[in-house]
């Protein structure tokens, strides 16, 4: 009875033994595994000539769009003012920020609509003008002429990493909208990979300092 | 042969030397008829079970015995067991390593080629749908380690090197990982049987020569693991290949130590046996030191002090029997003088006082009672020294039992016979008459006329012819709890008869003459009332007797 039972605790520890160790024959499926970097491909984007549009994507997320302004058709319906000469430090022959700023709320073309980019802001309407002011902390202040406070964060993002990466080539300056709602929101663009802060560190605030009706 | 009416035939010069064989056999045929009924003396004796003796109940003697799980049996399922668990381990944890370099390398490379080759081409911003398949298409071709499939998801756009332009094999979870996170990602994904691996790539695009930015373009690469799978197959089937005959090599090691085990083991059953079998000298070679030899040295102590033991107990029986035999001896020759003496003076008894032929009548009878116990005496001790022989010639046995009745004069209707003619066997003429003398002289005193005589032949399972006489009487029978003793020396069933006409001795001295034959003797009641007592003779007694 009791060699009985010893052997049968016996072959019990055995098949334990054996099932975690012969486990899985054959292969087996995993998890998602990281592995090294994306892939970096040749986009063929001229800094000089190009401006970089951020549109929305249809998964959420936000899709560069790169666009040769080749006539000032890109630019209608917008008023433009400020001759450009407004960003000294900039390179000369670079699209200045209020036209690339125009050129997004003229919203998606052909071949962006093709394959499913689409806008967040609000349609373009004639009239409006665009002003982009840097301070020197290296923050960008854009007054846009429509109201902030009806934009969802997408739309936001749009305008930051559009504005973001028409200052800067790295993206990284601290961009402020304000809209004629006297709302202001301000933030960074962060889609590079190697920033992995959350898209944009928004702080909302009611804007006091800047009266409503100044670019009305 | 055997006329004597009294033991006055003893030679008178037989005190020269001891144990002299007496042929003179009519001491033995007064007192023949003793043994039935008689009291038992010692009335504390141990009583055995009633039912023994009669072949009755010997239930703890057979023991059974499974060997189903032996010793060696289980010693080489224990070394199996070790070799299976060591060698399945092995395999086991090799196989697993194997398998996991294997795959390891597999999908590393592809990962790595697969981001090699993205990023030697071109994209521009959005992508467009026209051109695509064909880049996807020179993308899939150039695969390593072989070719796969490359989807593509860019916006709502999605195309594929294949025909499907949305892939079955791509996990949710690689989309969401690939989406949240610009980083190269596998997954294997078993599907139907087929393991997979799909690596999302996210493409990114420079924007500064320090700085990237995704594009938002996802590029998917299924890949199915065919050959990996072959290989791990072949990993597991050396594993496999290894461990059995692991396994069979475990048998021999496994198969040397039950040996080592077994052979001392047996070595101690056969020397048990042999003990048993009365060859108390019997000793085991000690080999080694291990447990096995402390076993066979404490046997060995054993089996000597149980020799010793014995001797003693030998020596003291054949001390005792031989005091009774001399005793017996120097009992004798006095006797025969005094038997002698009273003869005469009996003869001239009537010449003398009544009281003291009364006297000199009861002193006769005593002594020649003495005469007949010595002799039965005596002959015990032959029986006991094994001295006793048998003289056997082939008689007409339905003869000899005739001639021993009319020795006796037990020829009026008394004592009936249904001996059948013809039957013929190798008997000593003494013994046998003395065995039918004792009998039917005891079933006359103890059981009740008539008594019965009745010879019969039968053939026994193994083969042989017995020879069966039956002396019957038409007495009460035999107590129930007499039986088993009634072979017993100096048994008396009736304690009210201490003072029988016989020494005693009878019945055990026919238990040994027939005994002597080769044969047995049981004693019985009849249904119909009346004891029996039927004797066995193999009738080719030759073998036996000597």
């Amino acid at each position: 009875m009791r060699r009985a039972r010893t052997r049968r605790r016996a072959a019990a520890v055995a098949v334990v033994a054996a099932v975690p160790l012969l486990g899985g024959c054959g292969i087996q499926e995993t998890d998602v595994i990281e592995a090294g970097g994306p892939a970096s491909v040749q986009a063929f984007l001229n800094r000089e000539y190009d401006i970089l549009l951020f549109f929305r994507s249809p998964d959420g997320g936000l899709a560069p769009v790169i666009r040769t302004p080749a006539s000032s058709s890109v630019f209608d319906g917008y008023v433009e003012e400020g001759s450009g000469d407004q960003n000294p430090g900039e390179t000369a022959g670079r699209v200045p920020t209020e036209k690339v700023v125009l050129a997004l709320l003229g919203g998606p073309q052909e071949e962006d609509l093709a394959v499913g980019l689409g806008t967040s802001l609000p349609a373009a309407h004639p009239g409006g003008t665009v002003e982009v002011e840097r301070s020197p902390g290296g923050r960008v202040t854009t007054r846009l002429p429509f109201a902030l406070g009806g934009l969802d964060s997408t739309a936001l993002r749009q305008l930051t990493c559009t504005i973001a990466y028409s200052q800067d080539a790295d993206g990284q300056v601290v961009v402020e909208l304000r809209g004629q709602d006297g709302v202001s929101r301000s933030g960074t663009c962060g889609l590079a990979p190697g920033n992995t802060g959350k898209a944009t560190a928004e702080t909302g605030t009611r804007a006091r300092t800047t009266p409503p009706g100044t670019t009305g | 042969m055997t006329t004597g009416p009294h033991p006055g035939r003893l030679r008178r010069d037989e005190d020269t030397g001891r144990l002299r064989r007496d042929e003179d056999t009519g001491r033995l045929r007064r007192h023949e008829a003793t043994g039935r009924q008689r009291r038992d003396v010692a009335t504390g004796r141990q009583r055995r079970g009633k039912d023994e003796g009669q072949g009755g109940t010997a239930t703890d003697e057979q023991r059974p015995r499974v060997r189903a799980f032996g010793l060696r049996t289980r010693l080489l399922l224990a070394f199996l067991l070790v070799a299976a668990v060591s060698a399945g381990t092995t395999a086991a944890l090799t196989y697993r390593e194997a398998r996991t370099a294997v795959l390891r390398t597999a999908q590393d490379t592809a990962v790595s080629s697969f981001r090699d080759h993205v990023q030697q081409t071109g994209f521009s911003l959005p992508v467009r749908k026209e051109g695509m398949e064909e880049v996807l298409r020179d993308l899939a071709r150039k695969g390593k380690p072989r070719p796969w499939v490359v989807f593509a998801e860019y916006g709502s756009l999605r195309a594929s090197s294949g025909e499907n332009p949305v892939s079955t094999v791509i996990t949710p979870e690689l989309r969401r990982a690939a989406r949240a996170n610009p980083r190269g990602a596998f997954e294997r994904v078993v599907k139907d049987g087929v393991p997979y691996l799909t690596i999302a790539m996210p493409t990114v695009f420079k924007t500064s020569p320090g700085s990237v930015l995704p594009t938002g373009l996802v590029l998917y690469a299924v890949m199915r693991m065919a050959d990996e799978q072959v290989n791990v197959d072949a990993l597991l089937m050396a594993a496999r290949d290894g461990a059995l005959p692991g396994l069979a090599v475990a048998l021999i090691p496994g198969l040397i130590a039950a040996r080592s085990v077994l052979r001392p083991v047996r070595e101690l059953r056969q020397a048990a046996r042999s003990m048993g079998s009365g060859r108390l000298d019997t000793r085991i070679r000690v080999r080694g030191s291990d447990e096995l030899a402390d076993l066979a040295r404490t046997f060995n102590e054993s089996a000597g002090q149980l020799e010793g033991s014995v001797r003693e107990l030998r020596e003291a029986e054949e001390r005792a029997r031989r005091f009774a035999s001399d005793v017996s001896h120097e009992l004798r020759t006095p006797l025969a003088g005094m038997l002698a003496v009273t003869e005469v003076l009996e003869e001239d008894a009537e010449g003398l006082g009544a009281d003291t032929a009364r006297a000199l009548r009861l002193v006769s009878a005593e002594t020649g009672k003495l005469a007949v116990l010595v002799e039965d005496l005596m002959e015990m001790s032959r029986f006991d020294a094994r001295a006793a022989e048998l003289n056997d010639d082939e008689v007409d046995v339905a003869e000899a039992i005739r001639k021993t009745l009319q020795n006796r004069y037990w020829t009026d209707d008394r004592v009936g016979v249904q001996l059948p003619d013809g039957i013929r066997a190798r008997l000593d003429p003494r013994r046998f008459d003395v065995v039918i003398a004792n009998l039917v002289g005891n079933a006359l005193k103890h059981g009740g006329a008539p008594v019965t005589v009745r010879l019969c032949t039968e053939v026994r399972s193994p083969g042989t012819p017995v020879l069966i006489t039956e002396v019957m009487d038409s007495g009460p029978g035999i107590q129930p709890e007499v039986l088993p003793h009634i072979f017993d020396r100096f048994y008396k069933a009736d304690a009210a008869r201490t003072r029988s006409a016989g020494s005693g001795l009878g019945l055990a001295i026919t238990l040994e003459n027939v005994k002597l034959h080769g044969g047995t003797i049981r004693a019985g009641n009849r249904p119909g009332g009346g004891a029996v007592f039927t004797v066995e003779i193999p009738l080719h007694a030759e073998e036996a007797g000597g």
